[in-house]
């Protein structure tokens, strides 16, 4: 029983990064490798507030969110909207997505350095709680809570607000999107601004869990991440839950059985088998695109 | 004579460094249904597009309601009244055809649902349809759909690039009773066609295109009687 | 200059990894699986490398090299079975993970001694580094001047063109994924009798993100992007020491905005600031260094024979039940108003889309879900495309090479070793192309890139293109779109040539009086089906065809409109035999 709910929980971690990710990568089609920066970014200028201004963590979360959806605007404005119709927009924009994310990086390094750092320790409250004879964090279910809560609000947003109406059609059809005077650039730009809001303030979730944050922990949760998109089909919110969950629990039997050092090899041989078997995914609201 | 509610003086328009529309000058008076009509990439539609503000012409101007709109970007004009169907309709498949008509509306939400009431009530099948995904449609029902999703906002002057395109004789009729009745209720139409009599039946002015440059340019009535403008459409000049 | 030998070296060997991505980027390919492959050769080959030359006299790095460029070859190919069906950003995500979980996999292994690392014997120096680098820059120059070379970067402009030239695109995308392979598992063997200590860590997902920085800074259009990569990247840190600034955060704020810049503005890298001739070949208008090629089949061999063929998408019937012929030396035409479903017949008959009922044989080959494009090709169908798919970044003399595929020999080995023979087929390829370029008006424009042509001359580089390959069957899909009737009377002439060649044509147009006067059979396509065939003046005659390409609705209009179109048939007709014997007169 432990396992599982450990399992539930580390997915749940995955699920939150993943579904900021998915919002861009799997409804815009454009996969942002500035991503990782953005969650990197989000843990250290958490730490940042919470320990130079004595900030409580319940305000140091809104500031990390609005940080990440100016973050957002920045990427899409730099490294992606310049790429418009460009016949190589998709490889292009994973370079520069790339570039970006490692200039964001080196300001990071510039302002903290490169240590690792943490969250002092009355940060979060550390209650444990018992259920059914499992043991977890107050921190684990609260996150477990905004990650379900959050793919339940993103999908009615996608699916039923106008902003969700827009990000559809203009992944559709972005030159029917033009013609229907949609502002494609300024939906683009809120679309960037949820997702990488949300990469923030799971940067901060994140680091509270492991109590550790380095420039480099964005990257290793974004190759999970898209390990978690691809395997829960591409474009679906709830597709990235389950996904991040099924990876969680798959994770911690195998630590469980074949030992810790094996961990990463759940996820990409997940990846990898989930893309030559079936690209679209277990919830796979569309193809792959393969042209 | 009344002021033209859109003019388009030397318009220039390039991809890279190829010609597609050299110094195309006309104007279009309020009310009025005009025919641009020529062969496939005689650049009927670059002239659309640079109007809708969807490409950017490298030289000449466009003027909409006495104003300069040139470079303008499409949402823009979209909300101020010039409302493009684009050729091959571009419907949204994966959406309904309920989604698909409040896209046309994406400007005047407030307004919104008494247009599509009102869309609805010209294009019944649509109504009947309305919960089914857009892409299920026949292909005359997609065109009335592009034409429904364009008029949900409200144009003072619609842009209609090819709007038989692939459709069955029959369904061409119905499609231009429908341009008839936009005209009637005052609309201007602007429309791009290669079912040149067709099109110049239904217009009062007619410019015939070739290779980018206007060839032949009157009253529709006079052109459709011209016999070299025929030819000149067919390629017997 | 001791000092600055490590540096040198590792200049060198970064050069030699941005290679391995190159290989897959001149083919519009984007794999990270490199460095996982340069990490298996690394590790495999510590278990065949000698510690004393073999024989006597082949030295212990050789045998690692042949074996970890072996191993990288192999391991690529083996990974592209089942991940060459994907494309983009797909393939690079799989290609990631397959690195991530060799990495997992060799951590995990005592023979690599995992995470501890291992210990090799120094066995590369500056001279070996450089020596290496300078035979694999050499591989990729002599590559893109050769046959393979102009195919990958055709697969790189547009693939569905490249296929309908006879090129089999994912045999040439596996051939650029073995190549990167081999690159990999060199610079691997390289890296580690190197640095003389490497764990398996070492080859992790930053490793590639660097080596693919490197090339797409360098730049992925010609071989010297790598090594300007690597230079530029490499010195970095080192003019920033000599500047005294030692924050450590600079180098990769500078390497980020840089690779930003060049994607953003610089799409040929820092190599495409080196000034150089657009067009790799010279026209050749020496009509002595034409080859002989293969004679066409016999005048009026069938060539194409449809039987019922048709299409739907999803319930919409593009194309019903459309029979046609078409024999060597005939012209056949088709037309109907837009929409009718003429390309998607013609997408049939090239092999790019599958009927959904009846039948086709076309140069011998059924039409089935299975035809390829490419077998078409190969067997002598060519074409033009509606929507214009030329290979807008190269000149318009290389899009015609590309085109010459099907009757040109690959000449990537003889190159390599300088054959004569390579000069020789390569001026051949060079004639054929040049012989056509100037047969359909282009030959001044020979360098210019295809996208920077005008409407009508890029509608005419692609009917040279599609000569080029010397087909027994052209589909022309609007040729004359975008064409004033003079350049449209030229193109005619230019068709009839090649009828009297011997070459079948079908050919979709608009342009109904070039149509009339061109065609030898006429079919009319409306809503997918045959509405009217038959010669030019008895579809001419046809109410429904004036109806459904007029919409002339009314009975007396049509009737009219038939009759001046008919007299139109006739006199085309006469001018047409008046021209066809005037030539023969000069003659």
């Amino acid at each position: 029983m432990q396992l599982f709910v450990d399992g539930i929980f580390l997915g749940s971690i995955y699920a939150l990064f993943a579904i900021g990710f998915t919002l861009v990568f799997g409804i815009l089609d454009r996969l942002n490798l500035a991503h990782a920066a953005v969650f990197s970014a989000g843990a250290l200028v958490g730490i940042e507030v919470v320990t130079r201004f004595g900030l409580s963590i319940w305000v140091a979360i809104p500031i990390v969110f609005a940080l990440g959806a100016l973050l957002g605007v920045l990427i899409e404005r730099i490294a992606f909207r310049p790429l418009a119709g460009r016949h190589d927009a998709h490889f292009a924009g994973l370079i520069s997505s790339i570039a970006l994310g490692a200039i964001i990086l080196s300001v990071l390094q510039a302002l903290y350095g490169a240590d690792t750092r943490r969250f002092p320790a009355e940060a979060f409250p550390s209650t444990r709680l018992e259920f059914l004879g499992a043991t977890f964090s107050l921190l684990q279910l609260m996150i477990l809570v905004i990650s379900v809560t959050l793919m339940v609000v993103l999908t009615w947003v996608v699916a039923k607000s106008k902003l969700g109406r827009g990000m559809r059609t203009i992944a559709e059809n972005p030159h029917a999107a033009a013609v229907l005077g949609l502002n494609v650039g300024r939906i683009s730009s809120m679309t960037f601004a949820i997702s990488s809001a949300l990469g923030a303030v799971a940067g901060v979730l994140f680091t509270l869990n492991v109590n550790a944050a380095n420039l480099g922990i964005g990257h290793a949760v974004e190759l999970k991440a898209l390990a978690v998109i691809i395997l829960g089909g591409l474009g679906s919110l709830p597709g990235a839950l389950i996904g991040g969950l099924i990876l969680g629990l798959a994770e911690v039997y195998a630590v469980n059985t074949v030992g810790s050092s094996w961990r990463d090899m759940v996820a990409f041989g997940l990846l990898f088998l989930v893309l030559i078997i079936r690209p679209q995914g277990i919830f796979g609201a569309r193809k792959v695109r393969e042209v | 004579m009344s002021e033209p509610i859109l003019s388009v003086e030397g318009l220039h328009v390039s991809y890279g460094r190829v010609d597609a529309v050299r110094d195309v000058s006309f104007a279009v008076e309020p009310g009025a249904i005009v025919a641009l009509i020529g062969a496939n990439g005689a650049g009927k539609t670059s002239i659309l597009n640079a109007i809708a503000g969807l490409v950017r012409p490298r030289s000449g101007t466009v003027r909409f309601n006495g104003k300069e709109i040139t470079r303008r970007p499409a949402h823009d004009l979209v909300k101020s009244g010039l409302v493009q169907v684009p050729e091959g309709r571009e419907i949204l498949g994966t959406l309904t055809v309920d989604e698909n008509l409040s896209l046309g509306g994406w400007h005047r939400s407030r307004t919104m649902a008494g247009s599509i009431a009102e869309v609805y009530e010209r294009f019944p099948i649509l109504h009947e349809r309305r919960k089914l995904q857009a892409g299920a449609l026949s292909g005359g029902e997609q065109q009335m759909l592009a034409i429904a999703r364009a008029l949900v906002a409200k144009p003072e002057v619609l842009l209609l690039d090819e709007p038989s395109m692939g459709l069955a004789p029959k369904i061409v009729d119905e499609v231009f009773t429908v341009i008839a009745e936009i005209r009637a209720t005052g609309t201007t139409v602007v429309l791009v066609e290669q079912n040149a009599r067709r099109a110049l039946a239904a217009a009062d002015v007619g410019y015939v295109l070739e290779t980018g440059e206007i060839t032949h340019s009157g009253p529709a009535q006079d052109l459709l009687s011209d016999e070299r403008v025929i030819e000149a459409y067919l390629g017997l000049s | 200059m001791f000092e600055y030998s490590s540096l040198l070296t590792f200049i060198a060997l970064t050069a030699i990894l941005a290679f391995s991505f190159y290989a897959v980027l001149i083919a519009g390919q984007l794999s990270l699986a490199q460095v996982g492959l340069a990490s298996l050769a690394a590790f495999t080959a510590a278990l065949v490398v000698p510690s004393e030359p073999l024989f006597g006299f082949i030295p212990p790095l050789m045998i690692g090299v042949v074996f970890g460029m072996a191993v990288g070859g192999i391991a690529a190919f083996v990974l592209g079975l089942p991940v060459m069906r994907l494309r983009g950003v797909f393939l690079a995500i799989a290609t990631l993970a397959f690195g991530e979980m060799v990495r997992i996999f060799l951590i995990n292994q005592s023979w690599t001694n995992g995470a501890q690392g291992l210990s090799f014997p120094k066995l590369v120096g500056i001279e070996t580094a450089w020596i290496a680098l300078a035979l694999v820059a050499f591989w990729f120059w002599r590559l893109s001047g050769s046959r393979m070379g102009r195919a990958f970067a055709a697969i790189r402009e547009d693939e569905l063109a490249a296929t309908t030239m006879g090129i089999n695109v994912p045999r040439y995308r596996m051939a650029s994924f073995v190549i990167a392979g081999a690159v990999a598992g060199l610079y691997g063997v390289l890296f580690v009798h190197f640095t003389r200590f490497a764990d398996p860590n070492r080859f992790s997902f930053e490793t590639a993100v660097d080596g693919l920085v490197t090339a797409v800074v360098g730049g992925t259009t010609f071989f010297v992007g790598p090594v300007l990569g690597s230079v530029f990247l490499s010195a970095l840190p080192e003019v920033q020491r000599a500047l005294g600034i030692d924050a450590s955060w600079i180098r990769p704020a500078i390497s980020g905005l840089l690779l930003l810049v060049v994607i953003l503005f610089l799409p040929g890298g820092l190599a495409g600031l080196i000034p150089r001739r657009k067009s790799s070949t010279r026209l050749v208008s020496d009509p002595e260094a034409l080859p002989q090629l293969e004679p066409l089949p016999t005048r009026g061999t069938e060539v194409m024979a449809l039987r019922a063929l048709g299409k739907s998408y999803g319930g919409v019937r593009a194309v019903r039940d459309v029979d046609l012929t078409l024999a060597t030396g005939q012209i056949l035409g088709l037309i109907g108003p837009n929409g009718a479903g003429k390309t998607t017949l013609v997408n049939m008959v090239t092999g790019v889309t599958a009927p959904t009922s009846g039948t086709g044989t076309v140069l011998g080959i059924d039409l089935t879900a299975k035809t390829r494009a490419h077998r078409l090709a190969r067997a002598g169908i060519a074409r033009t495309f509606q929507q214009i798919k030329l290979f807008n970044r190269l000149s318009a003399l290389d899009n015609v090479l590309v085109g010459g595929y099907r009757v040109s020999r690959d000449t990537l080995l003889r190159r390599l070793v300088f054959l004569p023979s390579a000069r020789r087929f390569e001026r051949q390829a060079a004639a054929v192309a040049s012989a056509q370029l100037i047969r359909v008006g282009l030959g001044d424009k020979a360098t210019i890139a295809a996208g920077d042509l005008s409407y009508g001359d890029q509608r005419r580089l692609e009917i040279a293109r599609a000569l080029a390959s010397h087909p027994t069957l052209l589909v022309l899909d609007e040729p004359a779109a975008g064409m004033n009737h003079v350049e449209a009377d030229r193109l005619s002439e230019l068709i009839r040539s090649l009828a009297a060649d011997g070459v079948a044509v079908l050919i979709i147009e608009h342009n109904v009086r070039m149509m009339l006067a061109l065609c030898d059979r006429i079919t009319v396509l409306n809503f997918g089906e045959v509405i009217a065939a038959g010669t030019p003046d008895e579809v001419a005659r046809d109410p429904k065809v004036l109806e459904a390409y007029l919409g002339a609705n009314d009975d007396a209009a049509a009737e009219a409109a038939a009759e001046e179109l008919a007299e139109v048939a006739a006199e085309s007709v006469k001018d047409a035999d008046g021209d066809a014997a005037g030539a023969e007169g000069a003659r």
